[in-house]
């Protein structure tokens, strides 16, 4: 057991006052170039001044998901403060910040991650604030309370402000034990708290990434290879070089040593011509003046068309994961009905409005980055790595950025920012187009089901097979514990086939994929069976899938992973159940032809939030044939910190994914992506945003993550709201008129 | 290279910059005027809307040489103390997630306040269809805009 007087270190302010640091022990290091495994220190995390001025340091990304308030709101709900006195410091990248607790912001976990830390920080300072008051008026600390930022003696009704009470707080020792708070008495968790970006925003003062700018800096951009891992053979800048406000012309390519020491997917830059002049413009116009010979590589002959044929060859011969049960005596058995159906999920850009940029200057022994980054230390590592300097020598500077979605976990614009400052000296602002942002992009993963079910004559589902194809390794709903319908007998395949395009992480990951084949197939079994979707989701999960024998479980699995499967489980059931009882589902819709309206249903998790919606779709003339009228979204995610932000991330969420299921895919031709900005890259506009109601379950249990889980369960449902309606099975994405009208639509 | 003269939010400006340049790109790297922002350059996602003599327009799709002497509000000019009914709606409902669109989301519904007051849903699509925000705030940006032509009309 770590001691509490190891991880919280309690200081005198310079000029008066309390500082609160943190130590605490790090789970473990996943990065490799975090140069301490041991320990996340956060100094000066929380200082209260002698004016009970309270400063928090935020270590988190803010991209709009709102940490940024909702973390400190934590922090000072815990202490007991005036949230009007609570200022919010932004930190710079430390190496100590490691990726489990504060260092990195993504898999909705911000809040899930930190909440313990955050509240035994602010829970400790209220102590010592506390004693220190009770020291001053000889009284046992019993006698006090604390609220708004006073100490009060609630016999004499005296009060203490915190900056009063700063100074003497600091000299005492950190209390051995404290007590949270119980949530009842929670004064500002649970209420719709405003965001502290909003004033500037509104008034045109808040700043992003691209919104850097240093003294003597200069603008590049660059013409990158279109085919992923293409080599630039050679180009002529004659013409480049003549555009006004041209200052520099060169290629961008790494060294072998210099890659050789590069993370190949975080820290992946393609190769490409460098422009530097002296306006964002100029650069952006020199580009077209360039003349380029690429040599497109093993992409280069490569097209969608073609990746979905290696896929389907792929689902041939892929290996099994795993089986419970005898599948193949349960296809043999001839009174079985087989049901087999194919899932497509396609790439999906993520044209975050911010396109991609960073800010760099080199000063020969030190190098300063400005970013919109999800994890700085990947910046420092692999900038470090590029320029040739130790870690210590790279600062990063995170700025907001103006959505992240899982993008910004690579640190392509970073590195070149720093490549370019290091080769002219100067500081320098990259900036990519948004056609550099969408055909370079790090797409979503595609990923291929190939579905199988035996449905005995007395109606029951015996046995599902599922063979997945993917571009990627992770989550395809052919994990063993990623299941959580019982189904007797199972088998899954798995099988990779390369990516012709850049890939990472976008809003929902995997799971996004792997609730298209999962939710819609569940449906058409249901509707197979003449059952009720939701009634046939509760009968599946009414008991838990049977694994096999636990004594076989790895250690991980037993003391991890089955607890969290448990509670996701009985979330499932918690948040169908009030769909039921509250009538959600059973809504009648009105039919008729034209006038008709569909309802699907469609449940999945994100890590442990578990997320229902119910789509209500009309169809239309438009090109994708369908529109969204209403979703109602059932969220079980515990405590809700702050019910504004969580009910704008299920919005925004189910905004994003519709977007995905509407005008999402890839073109690619010859390696090169087809899509270039947003007349072919379409995104969800305001007149096609559904009415949106979103229901959190009431829950005490600690809070889980909000700025996924909204996404996966949103193509299901309106493809199963589709079948409602028109009778028609979509197993793919995007939805187009013909799709749904048919061919001469 | 030309030099060229501007009035943005009442204050005026002469620089030099070829006579092709955007004036988003004026605004940002030339008068160093952050909050237009750059989503697209080719009149597709609204983040650059700016007034210009009162209507709103896309900054990337306006080069400098054709608006001479124009007379350009940003979100920066649009009040001086942030208090426009549509920026107080904007707080008031807290629109905003990652803010980047919102300088032009909040220019874009300022003009139509201005041509209707009391905008339909149907008006309102049609004036805010331009501007993109993919954090998905359409259903606030709705809201706010309904709550600032109420203040408006009071
Ligand atoms: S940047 Fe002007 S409309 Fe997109
Ligand atoms: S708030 Fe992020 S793009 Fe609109």
């Amino acid at each position: 057991m770590t001691s509490r007087r190891d991880f919280i270190k309690v200081g005198s302010l310079a000029g008066g006052g309390l500082l609160v640091s943190l130590v605490v022990p790090a789970y473990a290091n996943t990065t490799s170039n975090n140069v301490n495994s041991q320990e996340i220190k956060m100094n000066k995390f929380l200082s209260i001044d002698t004016d009970g001025k309270i400063t928090v340091m935020l270590t988190k990304h803010e991209m709009g998901q709102g940490t940024g308030t909702s973390i400190p709101t934590i922090l000072a709900d815990e202490l007991g403060a005036d949230w009007s006195k609570v200022q919010i410091k932004k930190s710079d990248y430390h190496p100590q910040y490691t990726w489990q607790e504060m260092g990195t912001t993504g898999g909705s976990g911000s809040i899930e991650r930190t909440w313990d830390t955050i509240r035994e920080a602010g829970a400790t300072a209220r102590e010592m604030l506390k004693q220190a008051a009770a020291t001053r008026w000889g009284v046992d600390t019993m006698a006090l309370k604390v609220e708004n930022s006073f100490v009060t003696n609630i016999g004499t009704n005296e009060k203490l402000e915190f900056g009063e009470l700063a100074e003497t707080a600091s000299q005492l020792p950190v209390p051995e034990e404290v007590t949270l708070k119980k949530s009842k008495d929670y004064v500002y968790i649970g209420k719709p708290i405003k965001n502290r970006i909003t004033k500037k925003v509104v008034s045109g003062n808040a700043r992003f990434g691209l919104d850097m700018n240093l003294p003597g800096m200069v603008y590049a951009s660059i013409e990158k290879c279109p085919v992923f891992q293409g080599k630039l053979i050679e180009f002529d800048a004659t013409e480049a070089k003549k555009v006004t406000g041209v200052l520099d012309v060169f290629p961008l390519i790494l060294s072998e040593e210099e890659k050789s020491k590069i993370h190949p997917k975080r820290g992946y830059v393609d190769k490409g011509v460098v422009i530097v002049a002296d306006s964002t413009w100029n650069a952006f116009k020199a580009r077209k003046a360039l003349k380029v010979q690429w040599d497109y590589g093993q992409h280069g002959t490569r097209s969608i068309t073609s990746l979905e044929k290696e896929m389907a060859q792929a689902s041939e011969t892929a290996p099994m994961t795993f089986e419970i049960g005898n599948m193949e005596q349960v296809f043999k058995d001839e009174d079985n009905e087989i049901i087999e159906a194919e899932y497509n999920n396609p790439h999906q850009a993520h044209a975050l409005m911010e396109p991609i940029n960073a800010t760099a200057h080199y000063q020969g022994d030190r190098c300063e980055i400005w970013v919109g980054a999800q994890d700085p230390s990947i910046v420092n590592a692999e900038v470090a790595n590029v320029i040739g300097l130790p870690t210590d020598a790279v600062s990063v500077h995170i700025l907001n950025s103006g959505g992240s979605f899982g993008r910004r976990y690579h640190v392509d614009s970073s590195m070149e920012a720093a490549f370019i400052s290091k080769k002219i000296k100067l500081p320098v602002k990259v900036t990519w187009s948004r056609e550099d942002e969408i055909m370079h992009d790090h797409f979503h993963p595609c990923l291929r089901n190939y579905l199988k079910a035996a449905i005995s004559s007395d109606g029951n589902v015996l046995g599902l097979e599922n063979t997945a194809i993917s571009t990627t390794g992770y989550s395809a709903w052919s994990n063993k514990w990623d299941h959580y319908y019982a189904i007797p007998n199972m088998r899954c395949y798995l099988s990779k086939v390369p990516t012709l395009v850049a890939e990472g992480a976008w809003r929902s990951t995997g799971e996004h994929s792997a609730n298209l084949a999962k939710e819609c197939f569940i449906d058409e079994l249901a509707d197979k069976l003449g059952k009720d979707a939701v009634d046939f989701r509760l009968e599946l999960l009414s008991r838990e899938v049977d694994w096999g024998d636990p004594s076989s479980f790895p250690d991980w699995v037993k003391k991890y992973f089955l607890p969290r499967k448990k509670i996701i489980r009985q979330r499932h059931i918690e948040v169908m159940r009030f769909v039921k009882e509250n009538g959600l589902w059973d809504k009648q819709m009105p039919k008729g032809k034209g006038k008709g309206k569909g309802k699907g249903f469609a449940i999945s998790n994100f890590g442990d939030t578990v997320c229902a919606e119910i789509a209500e779709v009309t169809l239309n003339e438009s090109e994708s044939g369908f529109r969204v009228d209403k979703v109602t979204a059932v969220v079980h995610c515990g405590m809700v910190v702050n019910p504004h932000f969580g009910k704008g991330q299920i919005e925004g969420a189910i905004i994003w994914a519709l977007t995905a299921l509407k005008y999402g895919g890839l073109e690619a031709e010859n390696g090169i992506v087809q899509r270039t900005n947003f007349h072919n890259c379409k995104v969800l506009r305001m007149d096609e945003s559904p009415e949106i109601e979103v229901v959190f379950i009431e829950s005490d249990e600690r809070p889980t993550g909000l700025g996924e889980p909204g996404t996966p369960p949103l193509a299901p449902a309106v493809l199963n709201a589709i079948f409602d309606l028109s009778g028609k099975r979509i197993r793919k994405m995007p939805v187009t008129k013909q799709d749904i009208h048919g061919m001469d639509a | 290279m030309a030099q060229y003269s501007l009035t943005v939010n009442q204050k005026r400006y002469t620089f030099d910059v070829a006579p092709d340049t955007p004036l988003l790109w004026v605004l940002r790297d030339t008068l160093k005027l952050y909050g237009t922002k750059y989503g697209c350059g080719i009149g597709q996602c609204g983040a650059c809307t700016i007034h210009m003599d009162g209507l709103p327009m896309r900054s990337c799709c306006l080069p400098i040489e054709s608006i001479q002497d124009k007379q350009i509000i940003t979100i920066e000019g649009l009040t001086e103390n942030a208090d426009h009914p549509v920026q107080k709606a904007w707080e008031e409902e807290d629109v905003p997630q990652c803010g980047y669109c919102h300088s032009g989301q909040i220019m874009s519904a300022v003009a139509l306040l201005d041509r209707i007051p009391d905008p339909t849903d149907e008006d309102i699509n049609r004036a805010m269809k331009g501007n993109i925000c993919r954090c998905g705030t359409y259903p606030r940006i709705r809201k706010a805009i309904k709550l600032a032509a109420k203040d408006i009309s009071s």
